[in-house]
């Protein structure tokens, strides 16, 4: 039996900052919605107070709650030999890729990324449920990061697969 | 190997294949050509779109090429829109053959090349179609990367398993017949010609059913219903599965550095027969698959696990259900651990156990409640208890089986894991094809104490899980099976 230890490293201070601003986008539209509702038909007033009231108890989950709870979710660690990652927030995942097993590392950094100036690495292996996700890093880690795998995925020459 | 490196074409047979297919395919032209000749009185538009269609036919024929030398194969097809693909030699992984009637009887077969790295929607490449005598030359000079300095001569071919009339006792336990009824319905109410045969069967039902009795003609359309989707059933297996032959043949000891080189090949149908020969090298497991029904008769399925086949679907097929001593045999066999495929498993423990039963029963339960207050307020029928009863009963079988299926076992590079009731699977993967490790916990499996583990490999289906190991046990499971996991940074003894 072995005990496992979690991955060392939090995503960037700025990532549920961003989370927040992003989940608060989704929203716009049906805050909107109500809005034109109420003007359209202000009775009965009891149906426009419950759905607010709904709508504001999803709100302050999805833009207060959840992005503080993947903050401590989300951890990552790269060793000499493996990328290590925890992520999630109500389904929580861990996974271990080997180094040597490392295909392709890409970054990908979206408008609301730039915004903030994190960036998202993605560490694929040959199997498509083999894939290691970096997200929100501040944008000098994730350089670091890309440059420390691809300098150690240089050295394993063997097949991958 | 000496390759030839001039652009070839197929068989000039195609010619003949070629027009027809293109008919076939354009259908839906022909009929409006038809339709607008009959209506303007012109008989010429019918013979022009043949004319068109057929010209088109042959026309392919003349714009497909393809070259084999010593680093790629290619291929070039397309009137209008050309397209042309190559792919590495080294890459090759499987080569498939298909010949369907037409193309049987004109002695012709498809073939199909499979790589390593095969998207979903992306066709693949495809020979179609070069002469049947052509297939063995061009199957050991495309696999031949794979089998260094294998000609056929060389080869000693192992006969695994061959087809057996009694196999056909496990077909009527599919659903195959009825999908098929089903499908032969839809077609016939979209051409339009269900709805008067519908009319015309309601009509007799009525009038049986006023001389017989209700009760009467609806247990004969039901038994006739069953009878009719065995009789189907069966009969597709046996075209599609009869003269079975799946054959090892081994590549020259020492040639090889892994002793499981070599290739598989299998070989089935009677009147549209397929072969599939697959490059051993890159076998990581295989699947025995047991459904209920076909595990009540002791029989099972196998898939195989490979690299550059699709886990899911005909592709990975090696064995349709057969008696299980076969699939467990041959798959003892091709991984060469027969403890794997049969041995005993490691249980979950109660916690998994609760959940299944918690699963099973839940919607049970619910039922049950509504059919209480249901009671309180209306007094349902006694039939509508007797119905609830019997589900509930079928579902707690069910929780059982499930609870009783739940295993899993590391040893000797294996990692085996087996889960399910109704589609009951147990899946032996080889430990040094996993690629990544994951440890997945829903709020509820971190309640109970448990996590799924799943196993990534670049192989057959991609993901392979330990269903709801105990959350302690997870990571211990996975460096049992992965040397680097045990030896990774975070690891703590």
């Amino acid at each position: 039996m072995i005990a496992f230890a979690e991955p060392a490293h939090p995503p960037s201070r700025r990532a549920p900052l961003m989370w927040a601003v992003s989940a608060s986008m989704a929203w716009i539209v049906p805050i909107a919605a109500q809005v034109v509702w109420l003007v359209v038909a202000p009775r009965p007033g009891w149906a426009h107070l419950l759905v607010a009231v709904v709508t504001a108890v999803l709100l302050v989950a999805h833009v207060f709650v959840v992005p503080l709870w993947r903050y401590r979710v989300h951890r990552w660690e790269i060793s000499p030999q493996a990328v290590f990652t925890r992520s999630g927030w109500l389904v929580q995942q861990r996974r271990i890729a080997p180094i040597s097993r490392v295909q392709t590392v890409d970054t990908y950094r979206g408008p609301l990324d730039r915004l903030f100036g994190v960036a998202n690495v993605t560490v694929t292996t040959a199997s498509s449920a083999g894939a290691v996700h970096i997200v929100a890093l501040d944008a000098a880690v994730a350089d670091g990061v890309v440059e420390q795998l691809t300098d150690i995925a240089a050295l394993g020459a063997e097949d991958a697969t | 190997m000496t390759a030839d490196v001039s652009w070839q074409r197929l068989s000039p047979r195609m010619l003949l294949v070629h027009p027809v297919h293109e008919v076939l395919r354009q259908l839906p032209v022909l009929v409006g050509s038809l339709v607008l000749g009959s209506s303007t009185g012109n008989n010429a538009w019918p013979l022009a779109a043949v004319s068109v269609i057929v010209g088109i036919g042959l026309l392919r024929w003349f714009f497909t090429t393809y070259r084999i030398d010593d680093e790629n194969v290619s291929l070039r097809t397309g009137v209008l829109r050309r397209r042309s693909i190559s792919i590495p030699r080294n890459r090759i992984r499987s080569v498939q053959t298909d010949s369907r009637l037409l193309h049987r009887v004109l002695g012709l077969t498809v073939l199909r090349v499979g790589t390593g790295h095969e998207s979903r929607g992306h066709s693949g490449f495809a020979l179609d179609a070069v002469e049947a005598a052509q297939v063995p030359m061009l199957r050991a000079t495309l696999l031949s990367e794979s089998v260094p300095g294998s000609a056929p001569a060389q080869l000693a071919g192992r006969v695994l398993a061959q087809w057996r009339p009694s196999w056909l006792r496990y077909a009527p336990l599919s659903f195959s017949g009825v999908v098929m009824i089903a499908a032969v319905v839809g077609l016939a109410y979209q051409s339009g010609i269900g709805v008067t045969l519908s009319q015309r069967a309601a009509k007799a039902g009525a009038e049986a059913a006023h001389r017989t009795g209700v009760v009467v003609v609806v247990s004969f359309g039901v038994v006739g219903l069953v009878v009719a989707s065995v009789l189907l059933a069966v009969v597709w297996s046996w075209l599609t599965y009869g003269g079975l032959v799946l054959r090892r043949d081994d590549a020259e000891r020492g040639l090889s550095e892994r002793p499981s080189g070599g290739v598989l090949h299998l070989r089935h149908g009677l009147v549209r027969l397929r072969e599939h020969t697959f490059d051993m090298r890159r076998l990581r497991g295989g699947t025995l698959r047991e459904p209920l029904l076909v595990r009540v008769l002791r029989g099972a399925r196998l898939d195989a696990v490979m690299t550059g086949v699709h886990g899911e679907g005909e592709s990975s097929v090696l064995l349709p259900a057969c008696p299980a001593s076969t699939a467990t045999g041959v798959l003892s066999e091709l991984i060469g651990d027969g403890d794997a495929v049969s041995g005993p498993l490691q249980r979950h423990g109660a916690a998994a156990t609760r959940r299944r039963w918690t699963r099973a029963l839940g919607l049970p339960a619910l039922g049950g409640v509504a059919l209480a207050v249901a009671n309180a307020v209306a007094g349902p029928p006694v039939w509508v208890w007797v119905v609830w009863a019997v589900v509930t009963v079928a579902c707690a079988l069910l929780a059982v089986d499930r609870a009783r299926s739940l295993g899993h076992r590391v040893a000797d590079g294996w990692l085996v894991a087996r889960a399910g009731s109704l589609e009951r699977r147990r899946d032996c993967i080889a430990c040094d094809g996993i690629v990544a490790w994951t440890v997945r916990q829903t709020l509820l499996q971190r309640r109970a104490g448990v996590a799924t583990l799943v196993a990534a490999t670049a192989a057959g289906r991609k993901r392979y899980e330990v269903i709801d190991v105990p959350a302690d046990r997870a990571w211990s499971v996975a460096a049992e099976a992965s040397p680097w996991v045990a030896q990774s940074f975070w690891a703590r003894a």
